[in-house]
């Protein structure tokens, strides 16, 4: 076998397992930087607000659900269009054995987690539970592709999950919070944090990471 | 011209090519799933991986914390850029082959 021979059969290796590790990103990075700078603004809003009129809410209840329901679907629609093009970019069909995986673990946690997290608002109103749900859940939604997810996905899930955790238990020690008017602010800080503040360190941690190794074509 | 002594002789060898490459396309993997991605017997793979560690090229973690002891691997950054440099040179290869 001649060097170019090993050369081309050596890359048709490193090409065909890197197809089989299954590797999928759920989020891409700008779509996240675009969500989380969207959840920042809109997080930012009702907080700012609530310090200068003591605690007074700026939007209904029903408003602020809406408001998280349209980022939600912005960004993802956002997401879905990035990863479109990456995957036409790789010549590989959209909807990929990675992308049913994903969605196979993505789903139930989100699910779950939308479905309490609008009965905790619309029927309980409480909207910092709410917040607290859908931070966790989705939290638990990134760590169920933990197994075929890059590293940075997963610890953004872990991210998630403990900042979530922490903010729970800080809701339910300090109960100063239920002197407040509204919940509208705590719920909204809540979200900023964590949809706005995380998402922005992990695209910016990911655009600035070395890049997966390119193997060029034969 | 290329200069065939680039090549890393300790990549080239397919085992350990194929650890290599599965090592790039995720942070950590375990002993296990390597072995049932590449079908290497438990003797073989150990071998290989055992070669890629005394170069630097991979650092292994054990977590015995579990019912059952958990051995997992990772490219340093050593190995992360041997690999890239690697596959540069398989490219360049090639190119020069097609250019003549």
């Amino acid at each position: 076998m001649s060097t170019t021979q090993v050369a081309l059969e050596n890359l048709r290796i490193i090409r065909s397992l890197m197809e089989k590790a299954h590797i999928y990103r759920a989020v891409s990075a700008p779509a996240a930087l675009a969500g989380g700078l969207l959840a920042l603004v809109a997080s930012a809003l009702p907080v700012s607000h609530a310090l200068a009129n003591s605690g007074e809410a700026m939007m209904s209840e029903t408003a602020f659900v809406l408001q998280w329901l349209v980022i939600l679907v912005l960004t993802s629609g956002l997401n879905i269009l990035l990863l479109a093009k990456e995957a036409a970019r790789r010549n590989q069909p959209f909807v990929s054995q990675g992308m049913r995986m994903a969605l196979r673990a993505f789903a139930p946690p989100m699910l779950v987690g939308g479905c309490v997290g609008i009965g905790l608002v619309l029927c309980l109103h409480n909207l910092t539970l709410a917040a607290l749900m859908w931070i966790l859940c989705y939290g638990l939604a990134l760590l169920g592709t933990a197994s075929f997810s890059p590293r940075s996905l997963i610890r953004l899930g872990w991210a998630f999950v403990t900042v979530g955790l922490f903010l729970f238990f800080a809701w339910a020690i300090n109960r100063d919070v239920d002197m407040l008017p509204s919940d509208l602010a705590p719920a909204s800080l809540a979200m900023g944090v964590t949809f706005g503040l995380l998402h922005i360190i992990y695209a910016l941690a990911v655009m600035f990471s070395s890049k997966p190794v390119e193997v060029p074509s034969e | 011209m290329i200069d065939f002594d680039q090549i890393d002789k300790l990549i080239h060898e397919k085992g350990r090519l194929s650890i290599m490459t599965l090592l790039s396309t995720r942070g950590e993997w375990a002993f296990q799933d390597l072995k049932s991605e590449l079908g290497m017997s438990d003797g073989n793979l150990i071998s290989h991986l055992r070669t890629l560690g005394t170069a630097g090229y991979i650092k292994e973690t054990r977590d015995d914390s579990g019912t059952r002891p958990r051995t997992s691997y990772e490219l340093t950054t050593t190995g992360r850029k041997a690999f890239k440099d690697y596959v540069e040179v398989l490219g360049e290869i090639v190119k020069a082959a097609t250019q003549t």
